[in-house]
């Protein structure tokens, strides 16, 4: 009894092994034809799409990326084109400023040039009619002079008189 | 103090069962004992204990050629020549209806002579049968699920489908891509889901009230580990196969000790992937039953009393075992499925270059 029981244990059934056998081959070859082959069909598709979609926004990220690069180089650009144009305009400006004030400054020259000019002139007429009255005055008092001369009593009275006339300084 | 009661321990466990319940069930024929052999072996019925007891059909390859029963109980009262092969060395026992009682449910003919082969459903098959139909199950209800485009082109829905989406990739990336190479993994991905499943459901079948783990029966290990090594030797690869019959870049001389060893190699790593399995599986059981039969010989040895407080370490011991069992059902999945690709990547391997560098390395000598 005691050796029927421990053979038991590992005992080879041939019977068995042929059903085992037979049960095996069967339930590979319909679960690999009606389960696996979809199943792991399915989930290589849905790992190829997620492999994909990845892929792709990793594309977009850096072609964002690569934008938003050409963007901070454009901005940084037109910030010192526009330094440039202001440091421009400010020189130009400046330039501008200093030939205006040149030309103010000439302009006053000329102008007070031409003010002396014209009192240079205005001072050279007023002597010449000043020398003409004078000479006139010196005439007519010649020419009184002349008049009187004729009548020396009367003459005498009249250099007295305008010697008198004249200012006692 | 610890060392002297395991010592104790095992000495009651060994001398008591060995002989006292073998003597016991010679002695009085009736199960008062826990035959924890039988409980490993194969049978013709189905135990539902204490409800039913279903007899399993009869295929008999007799003298006579096949013949088809219903049950033993049909077989031994038929007029086909068949008897219990207990009966040939004791008296006929007979049932309340008057018909012969199988008791080792064994057959042979009435003159003492064998059967030529008894191809009967027997309990594992039966067993065997329920995971397959099982696996089949679950993973065409999965498969609906992906026609219908979930986890195909959306994220997968439900604990279902996730928890077994988790171990088809892990047996797909970590098993066969990690062992096989990506060249050739796809072809025997298929195989070692199958395997895995079926033996994991067949491990956890032993864990389930009046369920039966087929994999403690060497009969089925066998068969799983042809099974890997045929498709191990017939995909093999040219490289393989010069390896294995003359070893490249090892001096003649050396190969007549190195050749027999490799032809050898084939064959003891299927039979290691055979014994692993079944001495596991059965293993466990055997521990399972053992601490159960603790409590009857306490109670036999101390008294009912004794016996029966004393159970409270045997039982939550035994949950412990079980919890290991558990774990056990799923590393042996594992480990099975994991040599079979290893041997599998091993055949399949393109040793090109390798090869090529083994022998540059030799003639540089």
């Amino acid at each position: 009894m005691y050796i029927v029981l421990a053979n038991s244990l590992i005992n080879v059934d041939p019977g068995l092994i042929i059903w085992i056998a037979v049960t095996l081959i069967l339930f590979l070859l319909i679960l690999s034809k009606f389960a696996w082959k979809p199943l792991l069909s399915a989930l290589q598709e849905r790992e190829g799409r997620i492999r994909e979609s990845l892929e792709s926004a990793e594309k977009a990220m850096r072609k964002a990326e690569e934008i938003t690069r050409k963007n901070q180089d454009a901005l940084k650009e037109a910030e010192i084109r526009a330094q440039q144009i202001r440091k421009e305009a400010l020189e130009e400006a400046e330039l501008l400023r200093a030939d205006r004030m040149e030309k103010a400054k000439q302009e006053a020259h000329k102008m007070i040039e031409q003010a002396k000019n014209e009192i240079q002139q205005e001072k050279k007429k007023a002597l010449a009619d000043l020398r003409k009255e004078v000479t006139d005055m010196a005439l007519q008092a010649a020419s009184i002079i002349l008049d009187a001369e004729l009548d020396e009593k009367k003459n005498k009275k009249l250099v007295d008189s305008f010697i008198d006339n004249l200012p006692k300084n | 103090m610890s060392r002297l009661s395991r010592f104790l321990f095992l000495l009651v466990l060994f001398t008591t069962l060995s002989t006292d319940s073998v003597k016991a069930a010679e002695s009085d024929g009736k199960d008062n004992t826990i035959d924890i052999l039988d409980k490993l072996s194969n049978h013709y019925y189905l135990d539902f204990k204490p409800f039913a007891k279903v007899e399993l059909p009869r295929i008999l390859w007799t003298n006579d050629g096949i013949l088809f029963f219903a049950g033993t109980t049909s077989a031994i009262n038929s007029d086909a020549g068949l008897i219990d092969l207990y009966y040939l060395d004791n008296e006929i026992r007979y049932k309340e209806s008057g018909l012969i009682e199988p008791v080792t449910y064994k057959l042979v003919h009435t003159d003492g002579r064998p059967l030529k082969m008894d191809l009967s459903i027997s309990t594992h098959l039966v067993w065997m049968w329920v995971a397959g139909f099982l696996t089949i199950f679950l993973f065409a209800r999965l498969n609906k699920k992906y026609r219908a485009g979930i986890g195909r082109t959306s994220e997968p829905k439900g604990s279902f489908q996730n928890i077994f989406e988790t171990l088809i990739i892990f047996i797909r990336d970590d098993i066969a891509l990690a062992n096989i190479g990506k060249d050739k993994y796809m072809k025997f991905t298929p195989y070692l889901l199958s395997v895995f499943f079926l033996i994991l459901f067949m491990n956890l079948f032993g864990l389930a009230p009046w369920g039966v783990t087929p994999t403690a029966d060497v009969s089925v290990t066998i068969v799983l580990a042809l099974c890997t090594f045929f498709i191990t030797q017939f995909n093999g690869t040219k490289d393989y196969w010069k390896h294995v019959l003359a070893m490249p870049g090892v001096p003649k001389f050396m190969l007549v000790i190195i050749t027999p060893v490799e032809i050898l190699g084939l064959f003891t790593k299927p039979f290691a992937l055979c014994v692993r399995l079944f001495a596991n599986m059965a293993a466990g059981k055997m521990l399972i039953y053992s601490i159960i039969g603790l409590i009857f010989l306490f109670a036999d040895m101390f008294g009912t009393y004794v016996g029966l407080g004393s159970s409270v370490i045997w039982i939550s011991f035994n949950l412990f075992i079980y919890a290991l069992k558990l774990f056990a059902a799923f590393l042996q999945a594992y480990i099975f499925t994991m040599f079979s690709a290893l041997f599998i990547g091993m055949a399949v391997e393109d040793h090109s270059h390798h090869g090529e560098a083994a022998h540059v390395i030799h003639e540089s000598h």
